[in-house]
């Protein structure tokens, strides 16, 4: 075996051994979505607890939070009181609408599951899954954070729990509402 | 208790796998045999404890002990006996139990059964196969431990995942296994050769057999899950080159290529450190694989409960091992200085080689497809899908060039292969294969892999006809017997050739299958209520009723469907919407009728409340030449292993 | 008999021969292209999930409105990413993955040709000898070749 195939083997196996090593820690949370820096694309659809139908548009110029979830979902379940929070710490600022979407599911288990669970802010069934695929959404819990242009800045794959929820709570929203062009802590 | 006992015999198990690395150590440095002793008793007492290890979970599994985390979570109390037993490698900390037995059971065995013909391997073998044990141990009893107990115990079980409970499925990573662990006997008689400096021949013919049954384990495995897939996922197709299967089927490519190669090393005592290499990176990806699927590396986005603890250990377990053995390689490569002798680059040694070079592109293009998505994450961010339509595209024509090379080796001489030799070989299979091609397209077969595949099956067929007719001709006229008898006695004159020529035999019959079920294939989808029939190809399908079934553990809505062709009723089909009581999953569970040597496979995907059935209605021409090939290829090996010793072995 | 006659014309007027819509033929051929996303290599047709049962819908009626699968797929692309296909699209550094093996077997099959050859040139040619009678070579060609 010559120098140069010992160093290749050598090289190879380090290779090998740290795109493995990287396999384990990447975060699939962090998956940059296609649509992150796009127009947030617009939708409406009949609310879970009220009869009217909610769309997109009525909330133009605000800082939108929306959460894709089910009630069969469990991990939907671990961030419900943490969305609860975050709404009833950011809801009162008139630049600021959080929207639940409710995903692949019966109106009768996601009232249930909201009876439950409480809730503070409207719900949007989405009946035919139209309004997920517009979203590039493929499982809940999804939430994705539009600035007050519309323009999605933000997506998080997962509960939003934890330093999530901090981000979320300390960084991510308030550097949003004050509207300054910093670019957000995803 | 009971399960207690089990643990502590596989922590002792755990403590003794350390001796086994010790002692022999001592041994070759005391230069005392006694110290080889206490190495082979303990690799044997390993087995021994193991045995009771799995003999006490699946004593929890029979008297249903729900206080046993892993039982609980992987069966249930109306769950028949038969899956019952085999729910103990239905889950990841039980199938690496069962891993780490059957390494033992092999490792037992093999220092057994050489231990007297092998001495001054001894040492080496029972190091390296006690190192591996200890390496699994450790995980097993700090990162998987299956004999946990619950507080509370809960009533009842989750339920083995019903996917699972399925006769093809539980025989699946036993074989599995059984091949990955084979190969580490030639793994660990090469590091013998390598850490002994003894390299010579010698370990290539000791472990030729243990090479040949890894392999048919690993094959005879491999088509287990294919067929497992077939018929409970329900679409029809048997591969769906996903990396879990993609992880079985690397170390299979490499050690084909292993065992092609070391017959040249065998016959002309080329090619050391090559095949020193080549074992080495065939047990190497056996461990990728195992650990692969379980590390946490290759899942779906939606997955958060992975446990990078677990996948860390397995990666600096596989860095030990893959460390170790290439860097003895390495070290040791300086001494084997083998003189290549190479009269011709027309000969069966150049062919070998070239073997070897599309076997291992052939893995490394399967290794590239699975990895790349990682890759590409972890560089850019993004993320793509390599599927079915990139491996059809990339791997297939390696594959039809590895079978044209299958119909030239065995017929091509040893060292230079003169024109006459070429021409009496060979001219006769490249006209039949023109003509085969011919007949194909004339029969209006366009696809190109048909096209392509029709010559080379054409080729590889007439080599293989024309040999076993010259050679059953030479013995009949010999013996003056009819042409049956002559080719037994052929083959019995040289059971290792044609043991292997069945093989290749069964390969053939395997692509011809793989060609005529995947690209002919006619599916069709229609909703239908009690009463109605379609139609598909030549067949036509009348549902004839839905009703509930109930079985011990689930419950089912089955379609009764009546097969007909043309006005003659082949059979009546009934596949199931089935739920599962414990997990209330739902599985859809195919009805197969088997005809002209290909399958009628139906499915029912949906039944509306308002009884209205979806049926998805499959044609898979020639599919039992899959199946079949996979049996002719396992039988071939076991021809080969049961040869009568000649002289020389 | 009349009765007869007149319940085998009763069931055989309820009962059908039904057929596949070459509306769902087309869901099928472009379902086949798009990849499920939450399982492991499956394209939305084969796969079970409710969420495959969704986009099949899905692109059944993009289909109905008149989207060619072009453009259907470029929808799914622009919300999904390369991810949704179910290979790499066939540009930038994917051409790594699709050209790779190719590759491999050209420089390898280079680098082992190379390599031969120089094991044939250094390997000494053994002195002429008689020739051999017939039987003799007949022999050794059969040794050869077992």
């Amino acid at each position: 075996m010559t120098r140069g195939w010992q160093i290749a083997l050598v090289v190879g196996l380090l290779g090998l051994l740290i795109l493995f090593y990287q396999g384990l820690w990447g975060n699939p949370r962090l998956i940059p979505t296609v649509l992150i820096g796009t127009q947030a694309p617009n939708f409406s659809g009949p609310g879970v607890e009220s009869s009217g139908t909610l769309s997109l548009d009525q909330f133009k110029g605000k800082v939108v939070m929306l959460n894709f979830w089910a009630s069969w979902c469990i991990e939907c379940g671990l961030e419900h009181e943490n969305l609860l929070t975050l709404n009833e710490r950011f809801g009162r600022d008139p630049n600021f609408v959080m929207l639940g979407i409710n995903y692949q599911d019966k109106q009768d288990d996601a009232l249930d599951y909201l009876r439950r669970r409480g809730s503070n802010f409207a719900h949007v069934r989405d009946v035919k899954g139209a309004i997920s695929f517009d979203y590039g959404v493929y499982g809940v819990p999804e939430t994705f954070v539009l600035d007050q242009q519309g323009v999605i800045r933000c997506k998080t794959i997962g509960p939003i729990i934890g330093d999530v929820f901090a981000k979320y709570s300390q960084r991510l929203l308030p550097g949003l509402l004050s509207g300054s062009s910093e670019p957000v802590a995803c | 208790m009971i399960i207690e006992l089990g643990h502590f015999a596989v922590v002792t198990a755990l403590v003794l796998s350390l001796l086994g690395i010790a002692a022999p150590i001592l041994g070759l440095w005391t230069r005392n045999s006694d110290w080889i002793r206490v190495g082979r008793q303990a690799v044997t007492l390993i087995f021994v404890l193991l045995g009771i290890g799995i003999a006490a979970l699946e004593y929890a599994y029979l008297t249903r002990d729900f206080s046993v985390a892993y039982v609980a979570s992987t069966s249930n109390s109306k769950l028949p006996l038969f899956y019952t037993i085999a729910a103990l490698w239905g889950g990841h900390e039980g199938s690496l139990l069962l891993w780490v037995f059957i390494l033992s059971a092999f490792s037992a065995v093999a220092v057994w059964l050489h231990w007297r013909t092998q001495p001054a391997i001894m040492p080496y073998l029972i190091a390296v196969e006690s190192s591996v044990m200890f390496g699994f141990l450790m995980l097993i009893i700090f990162l998987s431990n299956p004999f946990e107990r619950i507080f509370p115990a809960p009533l009842e079980g989750k339920d083995l995942n019903p996917l699972l409970q399925d006769p093809a499925m539980t025989m699946h990573p036993p074989l599995l296994y059984m091949g990955y662990v084979g190969f580490s006997i030639p793994f660990a008689f090469a590091m013998a050769a390598l850490f002994s400096g003894r390299l010579g021949e010698e370990w290539i013919k000791v472990t030729q057999r243990w090479t040949i049954f890894a392999w048919m384990c690993l094959t005879v495995g491999i088509m287990m899950g294919g067929y497992w897939a077939y018929y409970e996922l329900g679409w029809g197709g048997y591969w769906g080159w996903d990396p879990v299967e993609n992880a079985s089927f690397m170390p299979w490519l490499v050690g084909t290529a292993f065992l092609h190669s070391v017959m040249v090393q065998e016959k002309r005592k080329m090619f050391k450190v090559w095949n020193l290499f080549l074992i080495i990176v065939t047990f190497s990806l056996s461990l990728i694989g195992t650990f692969l699927v379980r590390s946490g590396v290759l899942t779906s986005v939606h997955t958060f409960a992975t446990d990078p603890e677990r996948g860390l250990y397995i990666l600096i377990f596989l860095a030990v091992v893959m460390g170790t053995a290439f860097g003895t390689l390495i070290a040791r490569a300086g001494k084997l200085k083998s003189q290549i002798e190479l009269d011709s680059i027309v000969s069966r040694e150049s062919v070998f080689m070239f073997n070897n070079l599309f076997f291992l592109v052939a893995a490394a293009t399967v290794f590239l497809g699975t990895l790349y998505p990682l890759m590409i994450e972890t560089w850019k961010g993004s993320k793509v899908t390599v599927g079915p339509p990139y491996y059809n595209a990339v791997f297939m024509p390696i594959a039809l060039g590895l079978l044209f090379l299958m119909g030239v080796g065995p017929y091509i001489a040893w060292r230079k292969a003169s024109l006459d030799n070429i021409k009496k070989n060979f001219l006769i299979p490249l006209i039949a294969a023109f003509g085969v091609t011919a007949l194909a397209l004339a029969l209006g077969f366009r696809s190109p892999f048909t096209i392509a595949g029709a010559f080379v099956v054409g080729f590889v067929t007439t080599t293989i006809a024309t040999d076993l007719g010259k050679v059953s001709a030479f013995f009949a006229r010999r013996d003056r017997v009819n042409y049956a008898r002559g080719l037994l006695t052929a083959f019995a004159a040289n059971q290792r050739r044609y043991a292997g020529i069945v093989t290749h035999v069964g390969v053939l019959v395997l692509v011809i299958g793989i060609i005529a079920s995947t690209v002919y294939q006619t599916e069709k989808v229609v909703s239908l209520r009690t009463g109605d029939e379609f139609t598909m190809g030549p067949y036509r399908l009348t549902l004839t009723e839905i009703r509930d079934v109930r079985g011990p553990n689930w419950t089912a809505k089955e379609g009764r469907f009546e097969l007909y062709r043309g006005d003659r009723l082949l059979t009546e089909m009934r596949p199931q919407k089935r739920i599962y009581d414990a997990s209330q999953t739902p599985t859809t569970e195919s009805a197969i009728y088997a005809i002209n040597m290909g399958h009628v496979f139906l499915t029912m995907p949906e039944i509306a409340p308002d009884g209205t059935a979806t049926a998805r209605g499959v044609i898979n021409p020639l599919i039992l030449w899959v199946w079949g090939g996979g049996a002719i290829m396992g039988f071939g090996v076991l021809l080969n292993i049961f040869r009568p010793r000649r002289r020389d072995e | 008999m009349v009765f007869g006659l007149l319940a085998a014309l009763a069931s055989a007027a309820a009962a059908s021969t039904v057929d596949e819509k070459e509306l769902d033929i087309r869901t099928r051929e472009v379902a086949k292209t798009l990849r499920c996303t939450v399982c492991q290599t499956e394209n939305i047709w084969e796969s079970g999930s409710p969420f495959a049962r969704q986009l099949r819908e899905n692109v059944r009626e993009r289909l109905e409105q008149g989207q060619s699968p072009e453009e259907i797929r470029a929808y799914f692309l622009s919300r999904y990413g390369d991810y949704i296909l179910m290979q790499p699209p066939t540009r930038g550094v994917n051409w790594l993955v699709w050209l790779g093996p190719f590759a491999l077997l050209l420089v390898g099959g280079a680098l082992l040709y190379r390599t031969l050859n120089r094991w044939v040139t250094r390997t000494p040619v053994p002195p002429a000898v008689e020739p051999l009678d017939e039987p003799s070579r007949r022999r050794i060609e059969r040794e050869l070749h077992s």
